[in-house]
């Protein structure tokens, strides 16, 4: 379904992305693993035209995207969270969700109608779907940290989206909203059959939800394969871990740090 | 809207409706006066407070609309109802050429270019005599005579007023004023679920040009003058005054610090020629206690209290 | 001399002279400003005001040392050192709060400080027109270009200003402060968390800002009246040298302030009516293409 292909970002000097690769199948979940500054989120902002790439090219089903603007991608119906906490700051939990309905129904440019009689049901269906219904007139500053990171997955939604980034989904979560996260993303994919890409650094989530993992370190992929190509692979012990013979079992080492 | 809140603003409209039974002429023209500096504000918030895009030099489509209906009246045999609407269309124009010079740059610099374009148009009105009056201004000005008088003036102010304050509510209102919020709180975020934010701001630009333009033609009704001052870069700081004295988030907020500036300077002046040195002081308290404005204040204290109306959790 | 006088008039190259030392003046207001809006990241409004004071300042001292050259040499010590004084003040006691607030409440808050300066300025000294007299050295005129006669004061502006120039980039590049808050200036928060005092940095700097808006007022003294009202005109001026210039480049400022003074003493020229628009026109002109300034800006 995606294609990313010898993708390059250059920042100053700094290759922030390297000749990436990364494929993407139709109802799968991936996962992009690295340690701290390989390049995830550039290369989550080269697919969705937040930046421009120096060279290389994205295809999403089959269609040339590179260099699209990041309404024009969500327009395909790719939608994306971001890692920091990007929501409408000074709009209710409501409001946020429903401008994405709103923009993904191409109403913006209605100037009359009142925006509170619009989209009510599909709103609502979203934050039900996330479990923030209960919250729909709260202002964003009001809600914890995780209930955050959850509206973010929420906007995503409201483009009705057929595929799914995920930055860094349950960072800085504690352990219950991590897991109601992580439940979360297996409906998402399950129930109603997005395909996701995400990027974590918790392995025990990469591990638990993934089909596949892409391992990305100083801005060039590794690795593409399966859970266990990618435990067993002696380049990415070599990054993770300086060179160790130890195979990365399940249930072993937790989080990675570079 | 709660019935409260109409209740109120029903009342308001009828003193003001009113108003010219009781009060003599020359307040009669500073509530005018009040009025179009409110519009005008408030057209200023559309793209400020609503859609967080730098509006530094705000006075240049107040200007610019004031002269194109005066040029109209007075170099033009046309109809002078026509006049009053090419005005506002001419500023709207200004609205779209600047805002497609402008937009592609971030916040500071956008207002910096703006400045500068700004300045240029001030210039070459300044300078023009032949044509705009040069420093001079123009004085005078033929207004068709149901209009003329300062009561008549006030009436046709005061319900062009509310007609603009009302449809720049219901824009507010609208899913394009919801995406105007979401670009002002969060412009990357809007762009990735489908917002074309430059689209959308150019827009508001043009609105904000528009509104302000009426603003500029009602002041040529109200005062029968018009002056290069109106276009010069202290007005618009002015106009900036207005609106964080007022609560630059609300809606009413703007017209609000209008009134208080107007009524304050008419105040002072004619105690003190030091108007500046007082509006100063004002500028500086309301700077460090009064962020918000005074709306924005108020609007604080009262939510303070407010329990969540729909379920709370545990 | 005469092969260049046939191909520009020595009218016409007079003027530019003329102008050019008029561009002293814009260049050191500007690279005050400069430094304000690139380090410290006020837009600030108030630096006319400061030029002002600068030139008022200058009268008053003028007249206090009996209204000769003593007088000049005098003032252009002291009040540049009076604005500065207003200046730390106005930073210790407010703007050092205000940082963490937004450009637009920075900004008012100059724009209120330059109404009450204003005021202030008109309550202490009055309205009328004030002038400060040419100091005696520089009094008269040096046959510059054929027969046209060149103020010697004018001269000295012409020297000054770039004496002015490599002395504030001696102080931006090669001492240790300079270094600082030209770091401080892309990134305060790094240069805090290495144990710098940046508050006392960020003083400083507007200290020197506001020292050479006046030291500019103090200069432009001799040449026109002293007026209320040249705050308001300077500052626009002011502010498009600075941001087609670049934002904290003092080179930028001198690159600005040229064109500035060069495209209105032409202006003028071609077109005596509309000459003021050309400085504007060029501003328009420069930041289409180059936005963020022609030389490399701080932010």
């Amino acid at each position: 379904m995606l294609e990313v292909t010898s993708i390059s970002k250059t920042f100053d000097g700094f290759k922030a992305v390297n000749n990436a690769n990364l494929a993407v199948g139709k109802g799968e979940i991936v996962a992009v693993i690295g340690p701290n500054g390989a390049g995830k989120t550039t290369l989550f902002n080269l697919i969705t035209g937040i930046l421009k790439p120096d060279s290389g090219k994205v295809l999403f089903n089959n269609e040339d995207i590179t260099g699209l603007s990041p309404h024009e991608v969500c327009r395909k119906r790719i939608s994306r969270s971001f890692q920091i906490v990007n929501v409408f700051q000074r709009l209710t939990v409501f409001e946020n969700v429903q401008i994405s309905v709103l923009s993904r129904e191409k109403k913006t440019w209605n100037l009359f109608t009142p925006s509170a009689s619009l989209a009510i049901k599909e709103t609502d269906e979203i934050l039900e779907s996330v479990g923030l219904l209960k919250k729909k007139n709260r202002t964003t500053a009001l809600l914890s940290h995780g209930d955050r990171k959850v509206l973010e997955i929420a906007m995503a939604l409201g483009g009705n989206p057929e595929f799914l980034i995920l930055d860094e989904p349950t960072a800085g979560m504690a352990a219950e909203e991590t897991s109601r996260c992580i439940d979360l993303i297996k409906k998402l994919s399950q129930t109603m059959g997005l395909t996701i890409l995400f990027c974590e650094h918790d392995m025990e989530i990469v591990f638990g939800i993934a089909n596949r993992i892409m391992v990305m370190v100083r801005g060039g992929t590794v690795i593409q394969g399966s859970c266990e190509e990618v435990r067993c692979n002696e380049a990415v012990q070599d990054a993770y871990l300086g060179g160790s013979d130890v195979c990365l079992m399940s249930g072993g080492l937790k989080h990675i740090t570079a | 809207m709660s019935r409260k809140t109409l209740f109120w603003l029903g009342a308001g409209i009828i003193v003001l409706l009113l108003l010219p039974v009781f009060l003599p002429r020359f307040y009669v023209y500073l509530v005018s006066i009040i009025l179009l500096y409110g519009l005008l504000a408030t057209s200023l918030n559309l793209v400020l407070g609503y859609g967080g895009i730098f509006q530094f030099h705000h006075a240049v489509f107040y200007g610019v609309g004031a002269y194109g209906t005066t040029l109209m009246l007075t170099k033009t045999g046309l109809p002078p109802m026509l006049a009053f609407i090419v005005g506002p269309l001419v500023s709207a124009a200004f609205g779209l050429v600047l805002g497609i010079i402008c937009i592609r740059l971030s916040k500071l610099y956008f207002g910096m270019l703006q400045i500068s374009l700004g300045s240029l148009v001030w210039a070459i009105v300044y300078r023009w005599y032949s044509f705009t009056g040069g420093d001079d201004g123009i004085h005078g000005i033929p207004i068709p005579e149901m209009l003329s008088s300062p009561k008549s003036a006030y009436y046709f102010t005061l319900i062009i007023t509310l007609v603009c304050l009302f449809v720049m509510w219901k824009i507010i209102q609208s899913p394009f004023g919801s995406a105007l919020q979401g670009i002002r709180d969060n412009p990357v975020r809007s762009e990735m679920i489908g917002i074309n934010v430059r689209m959308h701001q150019l827009l508001a630009l043009v609105l904000a040009g528009f509104f302000a333009g009426v603003a500029g033609s009602l002041f040529v009704v109200v005062d029968n003058t018009v002056f290069p001052d109106m276009l010069f870069w202290t007005f618009s700081l002015e106009i900036l005054i207005m609106c964080l004295l007022g609560g630059w988030f609300t809606f009413l907020g703007p017209m609000l610090g209008a009134a208080v500036i107007v009524a304050l300077r008419t105040f002072v002046s004619t105690y003190t020629d030091y108007w500046a040195l007082v509006l100063g002081i004002i500028m500086m308290l309301v700077i460090f206690f009064l962020p918000n404005g005074i709306l924005g204040y108020v609007e604080e204290k009262f939510k303070r209290g407010f329990i969540e109306p729909e379920i709370e959790e545990q | 001399m005469d092969a260049v006088y046939s191909i520009i008039p020595a009218g016409v190259l007079s003027q530019v002279f003329v102008g050019l030392s008029r561009t002293t003046i814009l260049f050191i207001v500007a690279s005050g400003l400069s430094l304000i809006l690139g380090v410290l990241r006020i837009p600030n409004v108030a630096h006319g005001s400061l030029y002002m004071i600068g030139a008022f300042t200058a009268f008053t001292v003028t007249k206090l040392f009996g209204g000769g050259s003593a007088g000049f040499w005098m003032a252009l010590i002291i009040a540049p050192l009076v604005v500065a004084f207003i200046g730390l003040i106005a930073e210790r006691g407010m703007f050092q709060f205000l940082y963490e607030r937004e450009h637009l409440m920075l900004l008012l808050l100059t724009f209120a400080f330059s109404l009450i300066f204003g005021d202030l300025v008109k309550l202490v000294l009055g309205g009328e027109y004030k002038s400060v007299p040419v100091p005696h050295i520089f009094q008269g005129f040096v046959p510059l270009f054929g027969d046209l006669p060149f103020p010697l004061y004018n001269l000295f502006l012409l020297i000054a200003g770039p004496v002015v120039a490599i002395l504030l980039w001696l102080l931006t590049n090669k001492t240790k402060m300079g270094k600082i808050a030209r770091a401080a200036a892309v990134d305060r928060e790094i240069v805090g968390a290495v144990g710098i005092n940046v508050s006392r940095v960020f003083a400083i700097v507007f200290v020197i800002g506001c020292f050479l808006a006046g030291l500019g007022g103090v200069l432009v003294a001799p040449t026109v009246s002293v007026t209320l009202g040249m705050d308001h005109n300077l500052i626009i001026e002011a502010f498009l040298i600075v941001i087609i210039g670049g934002l904290g480049n003092i080179w930028g400022a001198l690159l600005g302030a040229l064109i500035f003074g060069l495209t209105q003493s032409l202006g003028i020229l071609i077109w005596p009516q509309f000459g003021i628009i050309f400085p504007y026109l060029a501003v328009v002109v420069v930041l289409l293409f180059r936005p963020t300034g022609l030389l490399k800006s701080t932010w």
